[in-house]
């Protein structure tokens, strides 16, 4: 319950272009997009959150990633990456 | 020696003959011995001799006769094409109690079996028959030496039959080979070699590599919870395979969890806040005091926003708008703000920036009544919404935002009554104790996201019975009877009373004081006979406010209904210190100054803010700036003699050492709003203020100047010259 109460507000937010939830499989869970879009995000994403924990722990073994964010000219895709899913919102801080 | 075929079994070849397993142990045990037993005449060990002990008593062979050797070397042939796969055969489990039972091993010898007999043809010299054979062999190099022209010699031709060639065709299995790499990663290591421990019997479903280190054969486990790293490398399109062929059910049941599980709950609240970063962050770096960073891609118009001037009137028909987007623009680079406006002459004006407001949907509606900092940590902020209408009560809330998430407060704490009161524990900065409008008293855990209150009052007998006005945790010295510093709660409320709160299985409390009515001066003259028989409703004047002392914990202000400001001591009850009368209305706010502990300052509806110092009974200064109620009155944490009062049409800041007669910035309010709250931020310079929409709005404080030492000297001096009038 508050799991939809604050998935809905992020959804609601002011720039919040799209929401994603994919599990471990890349399928997703909950999704704003239509579903070519979300598979292709999840699966580029997906790949690119391996990668990018694989850097983070081969520095440290004892460090994980948390939080990974992509700044680009037009929007911001924020992930959070856990074991069994991810979490995707794009948002456009300017507008 | 190992050998394992391709699904993994262990093939390594057993001896021909295996009695049964419990002799094994023994078996391998007379092995050792025989290699040490070097006896000329053939060990005989026939049927104990593992092909692998052969190999280590390769170095030992050159002390026995080749007889032992070929011996050995038949062996090793015949078990090799004698054995089958036996993949059924079992690895015998040895337990611990196996290991540790005691063996006997019995060794014995077997009678000589001959299995080969090849004739030496080299004999030794000291054999007895050495001489004749010397003599042969002589005999026979001087018959060799005179072959070539001896009639005895006859050449002769042979021919050798060829066999016929046979071609025989075998056919066997096709030997697929499989090419699999692994980026093994560090990490991937780390994982390992920490699950070792974990789950040495999970299985390995999935493919293996080829390759192993046989002292780490749990590696391979773990590789296939890489394989979709492995996979993924292999072919990106993997994952979309994955979606089209995975089952439904799995589906629905695994995102459930998913959504329910803690790790994303977490998540979804961090992502909530780093949203709201995005979204907030000039202003918050206003707050915070850093440089604004500007997005250099998305420069909207910005620049001709910042050029508006910084007129506070101005500021006020921007704020009216409660556009954020065109504020955020206006406000990205506040340097260009005062470089415009300054000219070499004019000095910079002082103003209120207006950063964001706290608000939400569960708010509006209500009133903003107090307002107060967690004391441990300065970005947590607690606002009790209630109306101080008797008109309009309607349930209260209690709200605990963060700066990190202004669209949305961290804890809300639905109340019965309007929340009039509120403040949060030194002692346990968790507690958040909340004064109602009927009177009663609850202390919140913030830690908790449970809606009921930790402790209530509902139950005590003694609590008031009127709006709690004002609540504050007041921490005391106990020298005397207790180790440290202990707290207490103490509220005043309108029926008059001053009244500490304890817990003793439940809430209670005690008074400290009940403020009595007191009488006018000039009326005491004349017939206190005639006063005393008027039949008073009630004895008790309703207190509506108290600040302690900031040095002392044992004296305290309270402000009354009447228009009193009663100094009061925590030693008597009945009592008073002294009262200040100037006031004619009820005295909302009285705060002592925090840096010159002697000032104190109070607001009432009587339009007036009065400066007074402790020794004198008349006010030292009156400020009337304008003719509406003060609400709410606060000394400035930085600076001595500046002041934010809220009326309600205005936020006023006060600078004494400027000007005593108009406020150094005023900045109104839009219509149909009342501001009925200030509070200051006490690690950076902006001013919160309540109001009667249940916004809180965060005004950064612009170019106050700080008051040069020898003008707050002045008016120090100004001020003790005019209470010794």
């Amino acid at each position: 319950a508050e799991v939809e109460e604050t998935l809905k507000r992020i959804q609601a937010h002011k720039g919040v272009m799209a929401t994603m939830v994919i599990n471990a499989e890349g399928i997703p869970v909950r999704t704003t997009l239509d579903n070519s879009t979300t598979v292709q995000y999840a699966g580029l994403l997906h790949q690119l959150t391996v990668k990018a924990r694989s850097t983070v722990r081969d520095l440290d073994p004892q460090n994980d990633l948390t939080f990974l964010r992509i700044r680009s000219k037009k929007h911001e895709i924020m992930i959070a990456p856990d074991k069994e899913y991810l979490l995707i919102v794009i948002q456009n801080p300017c507008e | 020696l190992q050998v394992f075929d391709e699904q993994g079994k262990d093939v390594t070849p057993h001896p021909l003959f295996h009695p049964d397993p419990n002799a094994a142990v023994p078996r391998q045990g007379k092995t050792l011995p025989s290699s040490a037993r070097l006896g000329a005449a053939g060990a005989g060990l026939l049927s104990s001799f593992p092909p692998h002990q052969a190999s280590g008593e390769d170095t030992n062979v050159g002390s026995f006769s080749s007889f032992n050797l070929t011996e050995g070397l038949n062996l090793a042939s015949c078990n090799f094409t004698g054995v089958q796969v036996r993949p059924a055969e079992m690895k015998e489990e040895l337990t611990e109690e196996d290991l540790e039972r005691s063996v006997e091993v019995y060794l014995t010898e077997t009678e000589t079996l001959w299995m080969l007999d090849l004739p030496s043809v080299v004999v030794s010299v000291e054999s007895e028959d050495a001489g004749r054979i010397v003599e042969r062999n002589k005999i026979y190099a001087d018959i060799c030496k005179t072959r070539p022209g001896n009639d005895r010699f006859v050449e002769k031709m042979m021919q050798t039959i060829n066999g016929a060639a046979k071609n025989k065709e075998v056919q066997c299995d096709q030997i697929v080979m499989e090419d699999k790499g692994v980026t093994v990663t560090s990490w991937d290591l780390y994982d390992s070699f920490n699950a070792l421990e974990k789950n040495p019997a999970s299985q390995a479903g999935g493919t293996r590599a080829t390759t192993r280190e046989s002292s780490q054969p749990h590696t391979t486990k773990k590789h296939h919870q890489t394989t979709p790293v492995s996979s993924d490398t292999d072919s990106t399109t993997s994952p979309t395979m994955v979606l089209e062929s995975s089952v439904h059910e799995e589906e629905d049941c695994h995102s459930g969890a998913i959504l329910r599980s803690d790790n994303f709950q977490q998540d979804l609240f961090f992502m909530e806040r780093i949203l709201m970063e995005n979204i907030f962050q000039p202003k918050l770096a206003v707050y915070r005091q850093f440089p604004v960073l500007t997005d250099p891609d998305v420069t909207s118009d910005t620049g001709a926003a910042a050029a508006a001037t910084e007129e506070a009137e101005e500021r006020e028909q921007g704020k009216e708008k409660k556009d954020k987007e065109e504020q955020k623009e206006a406000f990205i680079n506040p340097s260009v703000l005062s470089d415009g406006e300054k000219s070499p002459e004019e000095v910079v004006l002082p103003s209120l920036e207006r950063l964001w407001s706290y608000v939400c949907d569960l708010t509006n509606g209500h009133s903003v009544s107090s307002m107060a900092w967690s004391k441990v940590n300065p970005d947590l902020l607690a606002v009790g919404y209630g109306a101080f209408d008797f008109k309009e009560q309607k349930k209260g809330l209690a709200c605990c935002w963060s700066l990190k998430n202004p669209m949305w407060p961290e804890r809300v704490f639905q109340c019965e009554h309007g929340v009039t009161a509120l403040d949060f524990s030194v002692g346990r900065p968790n507690l958040l104790a909340v004064g109602m409008y009927n009177g009663s008293v609850a202390i919140y855990d913030v830690r908790s996201r449970n809606h009921a209150a930790l402790l209530d009052s509902s139950e005590s007998t003694n609590k008031p019975t009127g709006p709690v006005w004002q609540l504050r945790w007041v921490e005391e010295d106990r020298g005397a009877r207790g180790a440290g510093k202990a707290e207490r709660l103490i509220c005043i409320s309108a029926d008059g009373r001053v009244t500490s709160w304890f817990v003793q299985k439940r809430l209670d409390c005690t008074d400290l004081m009940k403020i009595k009515r007191t009488e006018r001066e000039e009326q005491k003259l004349l017939g206190m006979k005639e006063r005393k028989r008027e039949a008073l409703i009630s004895q008790q004047a309703a207190g509506m406010c108290f600040d302690f002392h900031p040095k002392d914990a044992n004296v305290y202000l309270a402000g009354t209904e009447e228009g009193y400001i009663h100094k009061c001591s925590c030693s008597s009850t009945e009592q008073f210190l002294e009262t200040y009368r100037g006031h004619k209305g009820p005295v909302y706010k009285v705060v002592w100054n925090p840096f010159s502990t002697e000032m104190f300052l109070s607001c009432s509806a009587d339009w007036s803010i009065i400066l007074w110092h402790q020794d004198s009974q008349a006010p030292v200064l009156t400020l009337n700036s304008s003719s509406a109620v003060v609400h709410d009155v606060a000394w400035s944490p930085k600076s001595v003699f500046a002041f934010a009062a809220a009326n309600e049409s205005r936020v006023e800041i006060w600078d004494l050492g400027g000007s005593v007669l108009n406020p150094v910035i005023s900045c109104l309010a839009s219509p149909g709003e009342k501001f009925t709250s200030v509070l200051f931020a006490t690690n950076t310079d902006c001013l919160l203020v309540g109001d009667s929409k249940g916004e809180v709005s965060v005004f950064k404080l612009q170019n106050l100047a700080a008051p040069s030492t020898d003008k707050v000297q002045f008016l120090v001096r100004r001020t003790s010259e005019v209470h010794l009038k």
